[in-house]
């Protein structure tokens, strides 16, 4: 008898806690009379029990039907763009680490069997990462919206005429377009996160690697990588926008429109503040060798650096403004 | 031959699966408890499992079907199902509708038969 107790127990336990008494009361009724009618009026014995909770089926199966609705770490309405994430970000997380691992071997070709193994080790712990990072977030989503995720896939109120158009090929945005930018803007970012000190020039004496004379001032690089990660980010969230909608419309180049903008103002903000550039540029130069100090070199060298940051920004600007541009007149030329 | 059986087996699961919820209720006019509901059905040659029904009747308590009361006078408590005034109302149109697959598919199946 003590077997039934344990049976409605391996039940119950499965169900939610709201439910447990009253099926827990209701399928010990149901087994005593199962019993009962099994028996018809001799001693019950334990081999009684057993054909009828053998009857019944497995704990698991009868708790899912209790539960009916069937449960999803991530469900049906979720799995097709947590696919996708995890894909972006796979190949972004392996583009990486495999750019890293160039740069190391190029910088440093002696130690390459350390940064191979480096490498390979990367692929074990990032990897992971990046997987249970993705399908925990994911997981959240599933957890606290599943009732209404399913309202959003409901096919009520569906109409033909709600059917989108057939894109047009000519304001048509390849998916490939905005994963790849995606991709791009991760890679950039990762890079100038971990390794801004390779970003600079280097200097190769006797064709050894002798040293790097960065473009941006170390001291104050933390303030401004901060930035440089939200223009990033914004640049982000614009090729998401294009995924999102799949082809040029106006309110899409209105969005992109603002967040270039934005992108601007911080890029202005940032690279005309003295603190961004290396203030000692040209004295490193001089330091390594790479130019006489006084010399035409010098001057030419002293004269682009100077100058770049007002080209930098031109060509940047004009980039951005160009991506404007090239949308809104996408637009049109499909009307 | 062994082919042929395992296809009627999951057709005739599923089509138990569409007529089981239709013969519950049709027995719910009066109040029954679970398991002298699984009996009245296998007298009239329905069978069902305790473990599928027992389920089942929970869910239509809770989707407003059925209406369900503890009686604890018995010698032990069992709880009784009965149809709600809505589980009145949807059985009476769901019977017309099974009327009618009813009278479709015996046309359907004439055909063959000839």
């Amino acid at each position: 008898m003590e077997m039934i107790g344990r049976y409605v127990y391996a039940v119950t336990k499965r169900l939610p806690e709201a439910q447990r008494k009253d099926v827990a009361d209701e399928l010990s009724g149901l087994i005593e009379d199962m019993l009962e009618e099994r028996v018809q009026g001799r001693e019950i014995t334990e081999e009684d029990v057993e054909g009828v909770l053998l009857e019944l089926g497995h704990p698991r199966t009868l708790a899912r039907k209790y539960r009916g609705s069937k449960k999803y770490v991530i469900g049906p309405e979720l799995y097709d763009l947590y696919m996708l994430v995890l894909k972006i970000g796979l190949i972004s997380a392996v583009s990486v680490f495999t750019i890293i691992f160039m740069i190391q071997v190029i910088l440093n070709p002696m130690n390459i069997l350390d940064y191979f193994v480096n490498f390979i080790v990367s692929f074990v712990t990032i990897i992971p990462t990046v997987i249970g990072w993705t399908t925990l977030g994911f997981a959240l989503v599933e957890y606290f919206g599943a009732g209404k995720l399913e309202h959003i896939h409901l096919d009520k109120g569906w109409k033909p005429s709600s059917l989108a158009a057939v894109p047009d090929p000519k304001r048509q945005i390849k998916r490939s377009e905005p994963i790849a930018g995606i991709m791009f803007y991760v890679l950039i970012m990762v890079i100038l996160a971990f390794s801004n000190d390779y970003f600079g020039i280097w200097i190769f004496q006797d064709g050894e690697f002798s040293g790097i004379v960065p473009f941006l001032n170390e001291e104050s690089y933390g303030l401004f990588l901060l930035l440089i990660l939200i223009v990033f980010g914004f640049g982000i969230v614009k090729e998401c926008l294009k995924f999102m909608y799949e082809k040029w419309t106006f309110s899409l180049v209105g969005f992109t429109a603002i967040v270039n903008l934005i992108s601007i103002a911080l890029i202005l903000f940032m690279i005309t503040s003295v603190q961004f550039w290396n203030p000692y540029f040209m004295n490193e130069l001089v330091q390594h060798g790479f130019v006489n100090g006084g010399s035409d070199d010098f001057e030419t060298v002293r004269i682009i650096w100077e100058q770049s940051t007002f080209w930098i920004l031109i060509f940047l600007m004009f980039g951005l403004v160009w991506d404007i541009v090239a949308g809104f007149m996408k637009v049109r030329k499909a009307k | 031959m062994s082919d042929a059986h395992e296809h009627i087996d999951k057709l005739m699961q599923e089509l138990r699966r569409g007529t089981i919820t239709i013969g519950a209720l049709s027995q719910l006019y009066e109040p029954q408890y679970g398991y002298s509901l699984v009996t009245t059905l296998k007298e009239k040659g329905v069978q069902v499992e305790p473990g599928t029904l027992y389920p089942l009747l929970r869910r239509l308590e809770k989707q407003g079907v059925l209406e369900s009361k503890w009686d604890t006078n018995e010698t032990r408590p069992r709880k009784y199902y009965v149809l709600s005034q809505t589980g009145k109302e949807v059985f009476d149109l769901l019977r017309k509708e099974w009327q009618s697959i009813v009278e479709s598919m015996n046309n359907l199946m004439r055909e063959r038969g000839e």
